[in-house]
């Protein structure tokens, strides 16, 4: 008979025990196994609604009123420049992880309404501003064919107005110029929901406003202090900086206080399972005194009772830890929702994520844990003297 | 906290409503519209609140086209302004939305108690013909008109019977597009109109 099967054998013949001892590691293993799914995917899903809110900073001429509702309240006047030479620099600035080059442009309408309103375009790069507005979704058609397009991508609430759909015409106001509808966003919720968006070439060469920009949308990598780069920004003259800093860093402060809860409950997990089976085991020792006496009695060298109850330490804690990993692989929704029901914010999207990596790591730390936690009753185990054991019994 | 609540509104759900026609400056426009007027009440009505379904595609056979788009949908709410006099009905504002060619148009019409248009005019235009489209002598046509007249107009192929008042109207550019999109405006605000005020009133 080999070591594994007599420890089996042995974990067999007190079935309670094992399987209490089981379960004890198994919810430890559950309880850490969640809580370090909880902590990756609460952090993905804060850095995905941190992305989803587009840019992080926006750099305009100084003085500019870059929000459309500013701009049409001033009647689309005071829209200020910067050299479109300036974008490269921002583009390439190691802090910063994405761009977009836009220029807005306010156009008078004299037959908008009773009194003439104004119209605000938006000249976009399609190849890198939807990136930065993730959220973007089209409700028909897409971007335009070509950087250089006679075409327009309106947002819901400008397509609901100009009653517009995709193929239609649009008349740029006040002029003959005619553009064809390339696309329809769906509803956003923002003020891109009564943006008219061209390509930027297309804005620029329309309006006579070759070579110079209204903004730079910045999004920068995950781990650059905001502070820090708005700092380098303003050395450059005449620019402003609209910084989302206040928003991203009660996020990432969110985000940091959640990960020390976490961590603190799963290294208490973690230690409640260490000593759970430090317990049970020299439980075990304890009350096979006697037979281990017999055992060496009968030959048993100190190393064979090492090994035995090493193993058998080792197969509870593989065993729990593979029953914790299944518990929350198959309970992951119920913690999630549990997990929403108290959080006072909670983002968007999966807030625990139980992946490959995650699972291999929880099953070998309880393992090891295993492994380690099973020394000292093992080595307890071999120092008994048989004789001494033996005689144990008849007092 | 505060934080937080701005992360929230931030990142938090949306509420949306369906498009629909209301006065610019609803004060100013009931008085240039109904000089007499004392004042005016706003009811928000639907097709699917009023008749649902079977009113909607009632509504349709009635203009002889197919309601289509985001603005024609049943849930679309239209706002009805009930001019008073001294707290009497004088007479009724309303206004639609149209696809025009370019872009859309709000076609606002006055009418009296019977139904009659006193006054016509677009409240949203975008066209290249918008100037004369806009021109009084353009909306002038269309007073002293009514559901009647406009009940045979055939918008499929924008042809009125010889007999109807309404053929009358001019088109007041070379371009027709937008001039057959205001016609088949009017037609629309009067069909709606006669269901949300005239027949409920008949009823009564």
């Amino acid at each position: 008979m080999n070591l594994l099967t007599l420890a089996f054998k042995n974990l067999e013949r007190r079935k309670l025990r094992t399987a209490f001892t089981i379960v004890g590691i198994a919810l430890s293993s559950w309880v850490l196994v969640t809580l370090l799914g909880f902590n990756q995917g609460y952090k993905n899903a804060l850095n995905r609604d941190i992305e989803g809110m587009g840019f992080q900073i926006v750099l305009t001429a100084k003085g500019c009123p870059y929000e459309a509702a500013t701009l049409m309240l001033k009647g689309g006047t005071g829209l200020r420049y910067m050299p479109e030479s300036l974008y490269p620099e921002i583009q390439n600035a190691p802090e910063v992880a994405q761009t977009t080059p836009m220029i807005m442009h306010a156009e008078f309408d004299p037959y908008k309404g009773e009194n003439g309103g104004t119209t605000v375009f938006l000249g976009i790069d399609a190849a890198t501003y939807p990136a930065m507005k993730p959220y973007f979704k089209f409700l028909s058609g897409g971007w335009f064919s070509a950087p250089n397009a006679r075409e327009i991508v309106m947002g819901y609430e400008a397509a609901e107005l100009e009653q517009r759909e995709v193929g239609d015409a649009y008349l740029l106001p006040g002029s003959e110029q005619e553009f064809t509808v390339a696309g329809i966003l769906q509803r956003t919720g923002t003020q891109d929901d009564g943006m008219i968006f061209l390509p930027l070439q297309t804005l620029q060469e329309t309006f006579n406003k070759k070579g110079v920009l209204t903004m730079i949308g910045i999004r920068l990598k995950n781990d650059v202090n905001t502070a820090d780069f708005e700092g380098q920004l303003y050395k450059i003259p005449d620019v402003q900086v609209v910084s989302m800093a206040q928003v991203r860093n009660t996020i990432v402060s969110l985000v940091t206080s959640a990960k020390i809860i976490v961590m603190s409950v799963a290294a208490i997990a973690f230690l409640i399972a260490v000593f759970g089976v430090l317990n049970t085991v020299l439980m075990s020792v304890f009350e096979r005194y006697q037979e281990i006496g017999i055992l060496k009695s009968m030959g048993a060298l100190p190393k064979h009772i090492f090994m035995l109850i090493w193993t058998e330490t080792v197969l509870l804690c593989a065993s729990g830890s593979l029953a914790g990993i299944a518990f929350s692989y198959l309970f992951a929704s119920v913690s999630e929702r549990l997990i929403r029901a108290f959080l006072p914010f909670a983002p968007h999207g999966n807030l625990i994520e139980l992946t490959p990596n995650l699972l291999i790591f929880s099953f070998l730390a309880i393992t090891l844990t295993g492994i380690f936690g099973g020394l000292l009753p093992a080595i307890k185990a071999a120092k008994i003297r048989p004789l001494e054991a033996i005689r144990s019994e008849n007092t | 906290m505060i934080k937080l609540l701005f992360v929230l509104m931030l990142l938090g759900g949306r509420a949306f409503a369906a498009v629909g026609c209301d006065l610019n400056d609803p004060d100013r426009d009931v008085k240039r519209l109904f000089p007499d007027s004392t004042g005016y009440k706003t009811e928000y009505l639907s097709v699917e609140k009023v008749g649902g379904e079977p009113l909607y595609q009632k509504m349709e056979a009635a203009l002889g086209d197919k309601f289509s788009g985001i603005y024609e949908k049943i849930d679309v709410p239209y706002t009805v302004y009930t001019v008073l006099k001294d707290g009497a009905p004088i007479g009724f504002i309303h206004g639609v939305n149209q696809k025009g060619k370019y872009g859309g148009m709000q076609v606002v019409l006055a009418l009296d108690t019977k139904g009659v248009i006193q006054s016509f005019y677009f409240q949203k235009l975008t066209s290249k013909q918008a100037a004369a489209l806009r021109s009084p002598d353009f909306g002038n046509q269309f007073k002293g008109l009514s559901l009647t007249d406009f009940a045979a107009y055939d918008v499929a192929n924008h042809a009125f019977p010889p007999e109807s008042k309404a053929a009358k109207i001019q088109n007041p550019t070379e371009e027709t597009d937008d001039f057959y999109a205001a016609l088949r405006g009017t037609k629309k605000n009067l069909i709606l109109m006669d269901n949300f005020v005239f027949k409920a009133e008949g009823k009564q």
